[in-house]
């Protein structure tokens, strides 16, 4: 603890940033930012320079109107928005910088400069300066589509549900005039202001169902779409003929609300779409972008694109390894758990293989590369992956295949039935009344939101339980699956080594251990940490951590070792016991302290949710890259019969393909993503890796088992309410057809039942809800 | 009752109704929700200070317009 004026910092690094904001008046920050607790300062030896370069700017650099530069950044470290506030005052308060404002919930910052009072490098500088970091992307990609679409949504659907809510206390007037009696003139004032209401939505609002209608025709299918547009522009047309005829009832009523309705769902689908770029966006950045090599004995910073096979390239504690190699010189522990899953570093030294996408531990390596960035492992994973999402299998929804045929047959009911009643000698305006009848009473707004209502409240009732549909289709495939592919490490087990068993031989000053253990990233070092759970240390006279063997420190004259039991027998300690498990031994001048033993634990209520998950009908199975030993135990202890271990991530992919069909995959790192990709429905737990959130179809955030079990309740249940909400509008229809066709229903009637199926429809949807409270 | 009333009325309700929802419009094109967070806490950060920036930056923008301005004209001479 450093102590200045009376204040207390953890590090030199938090100090200075202290100074640094009294000096600019900014010291308010610490008030704002609460109870939130920060993070030190970390030293950054990032290369700057490239933010100024020609290719950087050309990529994200634009120039605004008034021919100032603007750049989008993503600010690391942000915890809260004093955090926001604090970067926003300090890019101020900078000369040169005209607009700096940030976005409190995505940390995305737009910055607008003039690159003559300012370099961009300079800029980055301050932001680190201050303790955050930045990088770049690229907000074309995919998102600023998105969301201009999601706005255009909302406001189509911003304006359809005004015109609703006017709408109808204009029509409660009119019902009520109906019975009661209401001259025939305030009736036109009203219908017209009604007019006036659903003009505007059927066209602007509507448009979407117009646009969508055509595209269907160019492809020769009548969809959905084409059924609400025609039935809309045809009561709508009929609506206003009445308006100026004075014979009959209007319906622009009913008009507007078949639009918001279908609106309102499609809208919900577009929502979930978004969520999803976020996740891409920073997972395009977290991709290391430069790579330090060594020329004739000197260190040189590439970008990750222009490594070349042989190039020696120098990883540092903590790097991602971008391009696959073999090891020339150095000796260290390398964590692979983003491909295998293997919660073990594994020790790699000279002439082993270093795999781009893993990342180095604890030491430094020189690699010489085998392949460049592009045919790497962990570009090519990432490239199938995006092209696999095409290999997804399209299932229609049901009610679109019907649909299909459904419009046109009942546009020709209705053209046959006005000119049988024509014929029969009634007159136009009566036969033309009931072929109207027979439209709107075979309107399938019933089947229209069959589907969409079931999916909305079944999306609802999931989100309220932590399931996350990403688009609607995904309820109906979910609700088919046979096969439950498991992935073991961070599935079926928590991915972090716990201690299990714990034995002190002697009392020791637990700090020690604490100080040395923080000082390390290894698993197993986080985990004795965790256990200890303690935040009490001391400052050590001397500090080491040796790759793939233990610690070692010395405090107060004494020399304490601590790590696996091969180490300290090296060092001269005895040690009779053979551990199965993994392991930590902390020891002091040769003596024993203490013994932890770690395992990977099984999370918690994973073996009743398989049994939960078997009586809903679906198979499950275990798919890991880990050994056979640990992956048999594992299956046994959860209750799993068929087992796939040691599995590379194309093997996994393979079991996929074997089963054909109906596969519902649940999985959390990079080293699933590609088997995620294939199967039908690809789940990933709310904390994995992004590349696998960008994958998968439902994300579960509640990150457990009982989560998975609700997610394919719920899918089967709204599948369910969805065929009995289609069963309900088919009924409804062929009682209510033939009766129109047989001149018993007026419009009026015929829109009122109309209605009264919607409702039926949509409250029958509602009992989803009771379902999954 | 007289249908001119009627009229009036309705017409007064609908326009009144339609402002709101043009003003609604208005702010979603001009971005002031694509920010949930900010709407929430940037409520928290609104004193006098706060004030003070929001017009010193609108002037720093204005001053580097006209500067940029300048700059332009002084080229074409």
């Amino acid at each position: 603890m450093i102590e200045d004026e009376g204040k207390y910092f953890c590090c030199k690094g938090c100090q200075g940033v202290y100074h640094l904001l009294r000096e600019d008046g900014l010291d308010s920050f610490y008030k704002k930012k609460g109870s939130v607790k920060l993070t030190p300062v970390k030293e950054r030896t990032r290369d700057l320079a490239k933010f100024d370069l020609e290719g950087f700017h050309k990529k994200y650099v634009t120039k605004d109107s008034d021919g100032f530069n603007e750049v989008s950044l993503i600010i690391e470290h942000i915890h809260c928005a004093a955090c926001v506030w604090l970067n926003e005052k300090i890019l101020h308060q900078t000369d040169g910088i005209i607009e700096a404002s940030i976005n409190y919930t995505d940390h995305k910052a737009k910055i607008v400069w003039d690159p003559q009072k300012i370099k961009l490098s300079q800029i980055i500088e301050k932001i680190q300066a201050i303790g955050y970091d930045a990088y770049a992307y690229d907000p074309k990609v995919a998102e600023e589509k998105i969301l201009k679409q999601r706005k255009e949504y909302y406001i189509r659907l911003a304006v359809a549900i005004f015109t609703s809510m006017n709408i109808m206390w204009l029509a409660i007037a009119k019902y009520f005039g109906f019975f009661s009696g209401m001259e025939k003139d305030v009736k036109f004032v009203i219908s017209f202001a009604e007019f006036v209401l659903a003009t505007p939505t059927l066209f602007y609002s509507g448009w979407v169902f117009y646009r969508g209608a055509y595209y269907g025709l160019k492809n020769k299918v009548v969809g959905m779409d084409m059924l609400v547009a025609s039935g809309a522009s045809l009561i709508y047309l009929y609506s206003i003929y009445v308006l100026f005829s004075g014979i009959g009832e209007t319906y622009f009523d009913s008009v507007v609300m078949i639009i918001t309705f279908i609106l309102v769902g499609k809208y919900l689908e577009v929502l979930s779409k978004k969520g999803v770029s976020d996740s891409l966006d920073s997972l395009r950045t977290d991709i290391p972008e430069d790579v330090t090599i060594l020329v004739d004995g000197k260190e040189k910073t590439i970008t990750a694109l222009e490594v070349q096979i042989g190039d020696k390239i120098i990883i540092k504690p903590g790097d991602l390894a971008v391009v696959d190699g073999v090891v020339q010189s150095g000796e260290g522990s390398i964590d692979e758990s983003n491909l295998t899953g293997e919660s073990q570093p594994v020790l790699k030294s000279k002439g082993d293989t270093i795999i781009s996408g893993t990342t180095s531990i604890d030491s430094t390596l020189v690699y010489e590369a085998t392949k460049n960035f592009e045919n790497s492992t962990l570009n090519s994973l990432t490239t199938l992956l995006e092209e696999s999402q095409n290999k997804k299998p399209q299932i229609q929804e049901t009610a679109t295949k019907l649909s299909r045929y459904f419009s046109v047959t009942i546009l020709s009911i209705a053209f046959a039935t006005f000119l049988g009643w024509y014929l029969y000698g009634v007159g136009f305006e009566k036969s033309f009344i009931i072929a109207v009848s027979v439209i709107i009473i075979a309107c399938p707004c019933a089947l229209a939101l069959a589907t969409p209502v079931a999916t909305l409240v079944g999306l609802s009732a999931a989100y309220k339980k932590g399931v996350l549909f990403k688009e609607a289709r995904h309820i109906e495939t979910i609700a088919k699956t046979k096969v439950l592919l498991l992935d073991k490490t961070g599935t079926i087990t928590y991915g972090k080594p716990q201690v299990v068993e714990a034995m002190e031989f002697k009392e020791f000053d637990k700090r020690v251990l604490n100080r040395m253990l923080q000082s390390s990233k290894h698993p197993i070092s986080q985990g004795v940490a965790q256990y200890l759970n303690s935040d009490e240390v001391v400052e050590l006279e001397e500090f080491s951590a040796i790759e793939a063997k233990g610690l070692k420190a010395k405090y107060k004259g004494k020399t304490y070792v601590g790590g696996s039991a091969n180490y300290l027998k090296e060092l001269g300690y005895r040690i009779d016991k053979e551990y199965e498990r993994s392991h930590f031994i902390f020891g002091c001048d040769g003596e024993l302290l203490a013994e932890y033993q770690l395992e990977d634990q099984i999370k918690e209520g994973v073996k009743e949710s398989l049994q939960k998950i078997a009586t809903l009908g679906l198979k499950p199975v275990m798919v890991t890259g880990d050994n056979k030993k640990v992956a048999l135990a594992v299956a046994k202890e959860v209750g799993i019969k068929e087992c796939y271990y040691e599995q590379t991530p194309q093997d996994k992919a393979k079991v996929v393909e074997r089963f054909g069909g109906g596969v519902l995959m649940v999985g959390d790192g990079v080293n699933d993503s590609l088997a995620l990709s294939y199967a039908d429905i690809a789940c990933v737990m709310g904390s994995g890796a992004d590349v696998s959130i960008k994958v998968s179809d439902v994300i579960l955030l509640h990150d457990n088992m009982k989560n998975l079990v609700d997610a394919i309740m719920i899918g089967k249940t709204t599948y369910g309410f969805i065929k009995q909400n289609l069963a309900l509008s088919l009924i409804y229809n062929a009682l209510t057809i033939p009766l129109a066709i047989a001149g018993f229903i007026i419009p009026l009637v015929a829109a009122a039942s109309m209605s009264l199926s919607s409702l039926i429809v949509v409250g029958n949807s509602m009992r989803i809800q009771l379902k999954h409270r | 009752m007289d249908t001119n009333t009627l009229v009036l009325m309705i017409s007064v309700s609908l326009f009144l109704g339609a402002l709101g929802l043009v003003a609604f419009i208005w702010g979603l094109k001009t971005g002031q929700f694509d920010d949930q967070e900010k709407m929430m806490k940037g409520v928290l950060f609104d004193g006098e200070e706060e004030l003070n920036d929001a017009a010193n930056k609108e002037r720093k923008k204005k001053e580097r317009q006209a500067q940029k301005m300048d700059g332009i004209v002084e080229k074409d001479k």
